[in-house]
């Protein structure tokens, strides 16, 4: 989930700091999603529980109120569980650093190829090009043309 | 009756003490008012008497009855009863009004009438359906809540996958500062080039570097740049490029790269791959517009510099105007391209109608451009962009490549200084060449047996020609020829070459046979495979070149003749050869480069050796006129036979 590696390292400062800070973040992510899978869990008991018709007609009303707000609890509990996995989206993007940098080298040589590409094709233009003027030279100079011309 | 009157005291309302505080306060205990005086009172009231009193009223009612049943009045009894009756009543109506009145009073204890079974069932059948109805409305709220969470983890996936996509190809940024902004994640796109941004350089960042990423309307990502933020680099010639109005070819590339902003409407229309596509083609005109805005900057850091190939005469912001060599002046300036794609799309229709009628000034720009030797100011203006491109990015490769090499970047850097003196340079250098060769190929067209043969060389700064003669084979045969060099090999050139390389803005002409002082004074010979080097002007170099040409005629003649075995010398630019004693003929070649015919024109000259006092009496001269190469042999070839009958005659005397 996170990246730990590099912790085991131990001995520089700051690499073990950040394994310490990213071991923090981990149980505090793994916290929240506890929390919030055992507050779905418990609003869910709750309004299954509260399903039997009761006796007195007033506790039937109260119950419905605390339906509401049970389930009100479920889907925020779901909610934050959303805004977890976004948040998780986001660090994978921005902290998937193996990957980007796997990503740029490819793109380096890519743009490197596509250069020399470039290169080779704009190389080989100048060649054609001058091998053209060279031939088209040698029949306008060798024409008849030219002496009509003035 | 008075013995039953029994009289209770009430407390008098005198205040009494509760307590006394150790420090002296004394406290009364609250105020009793009238209301709670009345509640207490009834309170106390005792009904057990009432219905006590009533039992045993009755029982002496029965028997009162029983006894004197004759002598009272018989109404007597219920008119008791009566009184009873409403006494009681009126004992129930004032507990009734007290009840009313406040809620002090609780009833201890009420027994309801038990239920009917009916009841009880209807009861529970509407409870029920209360709750049914709850569960019901639960159900609703969760689809509806389950619907919105899909929608947010649908935006979600479009905004993220089209973040990773912008990723690939952009640093995208995380800000957590931003990050409690609703509208925004704190996202941004980072333009800079860090590697251009060294202190040493220069380089401030520009304003665009940092580009937001927003959501918009549908959850989708947005890039908010503004509209006019954007530059175009143009470049062009002072006089002759309009400064303020923007050439087609951007109009052009605006008009594709306007749209791509695109609307609301079309958004939710729009695949994501296209929006993606059209996001980074904005990103892209963000990208050129900061390097416009980088090279603009390092030219206007560089005009502050002395170079040899410019002189500012004008610098604004966003503009600047030098001279260079060759009385051309080229402005540079930072134009702003983005525009309003609304008033862009109403624009389109009108340029178009517009461009029909631009079409016939910007051919005679262009003719005027070629008259005065001017290049394609888009190929200058790319290649001011490569030059810099190659500066900047090149050296931030070199060094990424080899950072421990300080020397090579220093010397780098001193070759690089010039940039803007390069780019004058080499466009100066580009005007002169093209002067050059239109003198050149004057020359050439007017000489038939004259080739012009270009030699590009891939440097900006130089350039170079040569002017080719291809002269006809002799007539002698190989075998028999006298003038044989040791490998075994005719020492006869078939083919000669005048090479005219420029540099910057010196012309160099590099030949065989050279007319030069040497050549003057040794008029016997003439060396056909010495390459003399020699510098000119423009202004002389049609006259130079066809002297050059001309010379090289006579060489050939020279040669050839000297492999019949006549005797012959060369003088400059003629041929002689004696006929006779005394009397010589000779070739003479003249060189005019404003003759539209021919340039190199022939006289036979006669002269008379034996009268000393020559001028005009003796010398007769004939113009031959402008002989071809084969033409001019075959004169010669009558020249040596006639030399040899004359030589012939001679020895016959």
């Amino acid at each position: 989930m996170m990246n730990k590696g590099g912790g085991s390292g131990g001995g520089s400062g700051p690499t073990a700091a950040a394994a310490a800070a990213a071991l923090q973040k981990q149980k505090a992510l793994l916290q929240r999603v506890d929390t919030d899978i055992t507050s779905v869990v418990d609003n869910f008991n709750q309004i299954v529980n509260v399903a039997r018709v009761s006796d007195p007609p007033m506790k039937n009303s109260q119950e419905a109120y605390m339906m509401e707000m049970r389930a009100s609890r479920l889907v925020q509990a779901a909610d934050s569980l959303l805004k977890l996995v976004s948040e998780l989206k986001q660090t994978a993007i921005f902290s998937g650093f193996a990957s980007l940098n796997d990503h740029v080298e490819q793109r380096i040589a890519e743009f490197d190829q596509e250069a020399e590409k470039t290169n080779r094709l704009l190389a080989r233009i100048a060649d054609d090009a001058s091998a053209s003027l060279k031939e088209l030279e040698s029949h306008y100079y060798s024409s008849a043309q030219r002496s009509t011309l003035d | 009756m008075d013995s039953d009157m029994e009289i209770s005291l009430d407390r008098l309302p005198i205040k009494r003490l509760e307590s006394i505080e150790e420090n002296g306060a004394e406290r009364f205990p609250s105020d009793v008012d009238y209301d709670d005086k009345r509640v207490s009172l009834i309170r106390r009231i005792d009904f057990a008497w009432a219905l006590e009193e009533e039992d045993e009223l009755k029982k002496k009612k029965q028997k009162k009855s029983s006894k004197d049943s004759v002598e009272q009045w018989k109404w007597k009894g219920m008119v008791e009863n009566l009184q009873l009756a409403h006494q009681e009543l009126t004992v129930i109506i004032d507990l009734i009004d007290t009840v009313q009145a406040n809620d002090a009073v609780t009833v201890a204890g009420m027994t309801r009438p038990k239920p009917m079974p009916n009841e009880i069932l209807s009861d529970l059948a509407v409870s029920t359906a209360t709750k049914l109805q709850g569960y019901r409305n639960l159900g609703n709220y969760f689809k509806q809540s389950a619907k919105a969470l899909e929608q947010k983890i649908n935006r979600e996936a479009r905004f993220y996958g089209a973040l990773i996509r912008l990723q690939r190809n952009w640093k995208v940024k995380r800000q957590r500062m931003l990050a409690s902004n609703a509208s925004n994640e704190g996202f941004t796109i980072d333009l800079s080039d860090s590697s251009l941004y060294d202190p040493t350089s220069g380089f401030r960042p520009s304003t665009l570097s940092t580009i937001r990423v927003d959501h918009d309307s549908a959850g989708m990502l947005a890039i908010n740049v503004p509209q006019d933020s954007w530059y175009s680099l143009r470049f062009g010639y002072v006089g002759l490029n309009p400064i303020g109005n923007s050439n087609e070819s951007d109009e052009h590339i605006d008009s594709t790269t306007g749209h791509d902003i695109p609307g609301t409407s079309e958004k939710l229309s729009a695949s994501d791959d296209k929006y993606v596509k059209e996001t980074h083609s904005l990103l892209r005109e963000v990208h050129k517009s900061i390097f416009a805005e980088q090279l603009f900057d390092m030219l206007n850091r560089e005009a502050f510099n002395e170079g040899v190939g410019f002189n500012i005469s004008g610098l604004r912001e966003n503009f600047m105007e030098m001279s260079i060599g060759q009385g051309a002046s080229l402005f540079v300036s930072l134009h702003p391209s983005g525009k309003n794609p609304s008033i862009k799309k109403s624009e389109s229709a009108t340029l178009l109608i517009e461009s029909s009628g631009r079409v016939e000034p910007a051919e005679g720009g262009d003719y005027r451009l070629k008259k005065l030797g001017f290049p394609n100011r888009t190929s200058y203006e790319i290649y001011l962009q490569q030059i810099f491109h190659e500066h900047a990015f090149g050296k931030a490769k070199d060094q990424l490549k080899s950072k421990s090499i300080r020397a090579s970047n220093q010397t780098e850097k001193d070759s690089n200084s010039g940039l803007l003196d390069h780019f004058c340079l080499s466009l100066t250098h580009r005007i002169f060449s093209n002067r050059v060769l239109v003198h050149l190929e004057s020359v050439v067209c007017k000489v038939p047996y004259l080739h012009l043969i270009s030699h590009p060389t891939w440097n900006s700064r130089t350039s170079s020609w040569t002017v080719f003669m291809t002269v006809p084979p002799s007539i002698i045969p190989q075998g028999r020829s006298e003038t044989q060099s040791p490998d075994g090999k005719r020492n006869l050139k078939t083919q000669f070459r005048t090479k005219v390389v420029v540099k910057d803005d010196c012309i160099s002409v590099e030949a065989e046979c050279t007319p030069n002082v040497v050549g003057l004074l040794k008029s016997s010979s003439c060396n056909l495979f010495s390459i003399n080097k020699y510098e000119c002007d423009v202004a002389d170099l049609p006259v130079m070149i066809l002297q050059q040409v001309a010379s090289q005629i006579v060489c050939w003649l020279l040669e050839e003749a000297r492999t019949v075995g006549t005797k012959a010398s060369r003088e400059f630019l003629s041929l002689s050869l004696e006929i006779v004693e005394g009397e010589r003929v000779s070739l003479v070649a003249h060189v005019n480069p404003e003759d539209a015919k021919g340039c190199i024109s022939w006289w036979l000259v006669m002269e008379n050796g034996c009268t000393e006092e020559r001028e005009g009496v003796s010398e007769s001269r004939k113009l031959l006129g402008h002989l071809s190469l084969d033409v001019l042999y075959s004169v010669l070839m009558d020249l040596i036979n006639l030399c040899g009958t004359g030589r012939n005659a001679l020895e016959r005397l």
